[in-house]
Parts: C-alpha cells; structure tokens; sequence
C-alpha cells in the first residue's frame, strides 16, 4: 500500500513537469498551428541559466530562477521571431524542419558552452521532507514544489487565457487568424506572447526537473521534451486541460509502469498507452472535435 | 472616405483584379455586386489588408492604407463583416461582442447594449458559445461584432450568403438601420436585387474588372444587370 502511494505521489511529481512542458506545446500548437520541437531544449537552457545563477554567480535560488524565466523567455521570442516568423505561410513540413534544426542548435550551442561533462544541478528547495503514515511514508520536499509550482501555473494560466484582454486574443487568433486580424489583433504580436509564455513556463520545468533528477547534460532536455509533447497529443492537442491531464497520466502511467512491471520497458509502455488512446480517440483525451457550421 | 485606384491584385500567378478603381463617399451605400468569382471579396480583403495589392492605391479618409497592416485599419474605423462570418465559434457571443471591440481600451456598456438594440436575439443568447447559434444568427453576431468597433465604414461581405428569404430581409433591414445610425456602408452580394435596393451606387464587377456602375435605381433597371442578375 505504501509504495503504491509512494509510485503515485512520484508519478504526480514526475506527471506536474511534464503537465508544464506539455502546456508549452499545446500552447504554441494552437496559436501558430506548428510543433516546436526545440521546446524541449529550451527546458535545458533554463536549468542550464539556473545552475550558472546559482554555481557561478552565487545567486540565491529564486533570483537564479527568475533569470532562467527570463533568458527562456527571451530566447523563445527571439526563436520564433528569426527562425518561424519568416516560415509563416510556409508549408508546414518546413517548419518541422526549422523547428528540429533549432533544437539541435541549442543542443549543440549548449555543448559548445557547457561542455560535455554532466554538471550536478544544485538542490533549491532547502526544507525537510513530509513523513505521513508514522514516517512509513517520506514525501521529498521537491516533490511538494513541482505539485504546488504546477497547480499554481494552471490556475494562473487558466485565469489569464479565459478573462484577460491578451488571453481573449489568443484563443480568438487560435481559432481564426483572419478573423482576430479583422478585430484589430496583431497575429505576430499574440504569436510571440504566446511563444514567450511557453519558454518561460519550460524555464521552470527546467529548474523543476533538474531538482528531481540532478545531472545536467545538453540533452536533458530532450527526452522530457518528447514525452511532454506525448502528454499533449495524449490529452488533446491545443487544449490546455489535455496537458495538465496527460502530463500527470503519463507521469503515473511511467512510473507505475517502472514499479510494478519493468524499468526497462517503462518508456515503451507509455508509449503504448499513447498509441491505444489515439487509435480510440484521435483527437486525444480533451481534443476538440472539428466541426464547423456552413 | 474611400478611394480605391487602379489596384491590381495576384494570387501568386493568377491575375485576380485588374485595375478596379472606385470610391465611397460619406453617408452612401455602396454595393459591388456581380457573379461568383469577379473578385469582389478579393477586392474587400484588399482593402482590410488581409491580402495587399501589387499596384495601385487605397486611400481611407485621406490616409494612405494600401500597405498598411490590415490589423491597424479597425483602429482608423474601417470594419469588415467577413465572407462565411468566421465568428469565434469556441467563444461566447459576449466574448465574440469582445473582440470586436479590441481597439478599444474598455467598451462602453452601452456599446453592448446598441448591439442588443439591433439584434435581441443575441441579447438573449449572451452567455452561449457562438457555434451552438443558428446560421442567421452567426451572421448577427459577425455584424454585431464588426459595429462593436464603431466602425465609420462598414464593409459587409456576402451578409446574405445561406440564409433564408426572411432572415435576408431582416439582415438588409439592419443594414439600413446601421446605415441611419451614421455608418458609410460598403456592401458585396451575390444577391443583386436586395442589394441594388438599399445601395445608392453600386458597382457590377465581371472577371477582376468594373463592367458597369451607376445608381442602384439605374442598374436595377438596366436591361444588361436584369439580364445577367435578376432573371431577365
């Protein structure tokens, strides 16, 4: 009983990163209808920011934070603006292209300044772990953040996507570019306000993942990357809630699978999930289903 | 208030408008009508500045606006009710109301409430998402939202495009009441005889080019429109 639990709260832990990668994807998906695959790098260069704030700089943890949010930020703009703004009314292969070869340049820039050998992220989060169950049952103090860190970037994202004039926009250019122009929206403005959110958001993914699992390579970011991109298709790409939802699943779903059946499977398993889910409901667990008045 | 001169429009090779020039004063309604395909929503979406002409000159109350980015034009008070509504179908008729009103700071209640003067229907509906309206409607809600704006030249394209004859009649009557309200009127239609009604001028565009204009009174009577547009 206690390790289930136990596999339960890790896999929540586990699920809020990915949920907070994911949410960058889906976010950018439903905006610029494009998949960025550099997102997951841009989570590298965040903890990247974050341990130099705090190793070489000797920042105290949140200012080191803040300006990993920052950098993220705007390194998402700055991509977007150089590498798919141009690509706008490019064919959509294009931009997969783009948005691979951009990954690769973070990975490899990362590596050209970091070096190759793994860096150990600093621990941030410097108060005790919970015991419940009479100390059956320890509960890390990491862990306790990334809940926390995720709940709190869902309500505010929710808050700010359904009642801000901005958030307005963005669903309106969401659904139709020509139409949001019409209003008076500027498209590219929402569209790197939007790209400026996710890097922010996958900056504290960063920070958060690097907490939990602490060694920091060039390609740390790329696996979360992928399986949080996974989350987002599994809850529905372009809606919000189907991120959070198939972030947290597919963290449970990798870490019961890595308890009860096999660690080295674990990956093939949430894939297999994924796979399953989309034969049955393609547009994913939340997805919107497209249909259209004439 | 508008001037449109000589501009010729491309997509990609193919030569959409040729050399359309015309003008729309303050205070008139003006329609272009024609056949499917004669670029009259070409030359609408060339004035809004979601598609930009390759020569030629559009000017809007003095302002040069050929090249403007169309999402600075609703700020200088031109609004455009798009082909097919494209209203925000995920949204709320409120929100709907919203967006349109966007170059505003904060919209006035009584903005919402001239909307609601016109089209009660969306009063009664405020709270619903816009894809679960009716078709006639989502038109209202798409002309609700473009005078949200406060336009002073409103450009309507197809407003009547799948609707039926009464809610047609209904739609051109609150075009007129738009237009009693103080709003120059930019109409596009396939349906030639209500539009030649309501316009003051109008003019006939055939394959990218003006082919004939006039009064609307004239045309509705010229043997070639009654030929071509109004079954015989």
């Amino acid at each position: 009983m206690m390790s289930f639990l136990s596999s339960l709260i890790s896999g929540v832990s586990l699920g809020s990163v990915y949920a907070i990668i994911a949410l960058g994807y889906t976010m950018v998906y439903g905006i610029a209808k494009m998949l960025n695959f550099a997102h997951g790098d841009v989570i590298m260069v965040g903890a990247y920011i974050c341990f130099c704030g705090i190793s070489y700089l000797g920042l105290p943890p949140i200012l080191a934070i803040i300006l990993a949010i920052i950098t993220c930020t705007v390194l998402g703009v700055v991509i977007e603006g150089l590498a798919y703004k141009p690509l706008r009314s490019a064919p959509s292969l294009a931009v997969l292209i783009t948005a691979i070869g951009v990954s690769y340049f973070l990975q490899n820039a990362a590596l050209l300044i970091w070096k190759s050998d793994p860096k150990f992220f600093p621990s941030i989060v410097s108060f005790e772990p919970v015991k419940l169950f009479d100390g059956q049952l320890t509960v890390s103090a990491v862990t306790i953040v990334t809940v926390l860190c995720c709940i709190a970037v869902m309500v505010c994202l929710t808050v700010f996507i359904s009642t801000s004039k901005t958030g307005k926009a963005m669903r309106a250019v969401s659904e139709d570019k020509v139409a949001a122009q019409l209003m008076g929206i500027n498209v590219n403005f929402t569209i790197s306000v939007t790209f400026a959110i996710g890097s922010g958001l996958a900056a504290v993914a960063g920070v958060l993942l690097c907490s939990a699992y602490p060694t920091l390579i060039p390609t740390t970011g790329s696996m979360p990357g992928i399986k949080a991109f996974t989350a987002a298709v599994f809850g529905g790409i372009g809606s919000i809630p189907g991120a959070m939802l198939g972030g947290i699943l597919l963290g449970v779903i990798e870490t019961f699978a890595k308890a009860y059946i096999s660690t080295q499977f674990s990956d093939a398993i949430v894939f297999a999930v994924l796979i399953i889910v989309l034969l049955i409901k393609p547009t994913g667990l939340l997805g919107k289903k497209v249909s259209e008045k004439v | 208030m508008l001037t449109v001169e000589n501009i010729h429009v491309y997509y990609g090779a193919i030569h959409a408008i040729k050399g359309i020039s015309f003008e729309v004063n303050e205070g008139e309604i003006v329609a272009l009508i024609g056949a499917n395909g004669a670029g009259k929503s070409t030359t609408l979406k060339t004035i809004s500045g979601i598609m930009h002409p390759r020569s030629g000159k559009i000017s809007f109350l003095g302002e040069d606006i050929t090249h403007t980015d169309g999402y600075k034009l609703p700020a200088k008070g031109l609004a455009q009710v798009p082909e097919g509504r494209r209203i925000f179908l995920q949204m709320t008729v409120m929100e709907n109301l919203e967006m349109g009103a966007y170059v505003q700071k904060k919209p006035p209640q009584s903005d919402f409430e001239n909307v609601f003067e016109h089209f009660p229907r969306l009063k009664e509906r405020r709270s619903q998402i816009a894809g679960t309206l009716s078709g006639g409607e989502q038109q209202m809600l798409a002309m609700g939202r473009a005078l949200m704006s406060r336009p002073k030249l409103l450009m309507l394209d197809e407003p009547s495009m799948g609707l039926a004859p009464i809610l047609v009649e209904e739609i051109f009557k609150i075009i007129q009441e738009f237009h009693a309200a103080g709003t120059t009127i930019l109409l596009v239609e396939q349906n030639a005889e209500m539009a030649l009604q309501i316009a003051d001028r109008a003019y006939v565009l055939e394959s990218g080019a003006i082919a004939l204009s006039g009064t609307g009174k004239e045309l509705a009577e010229s043997d070639e429109i009654k030929k071509a547009y109004l079954g015989g």
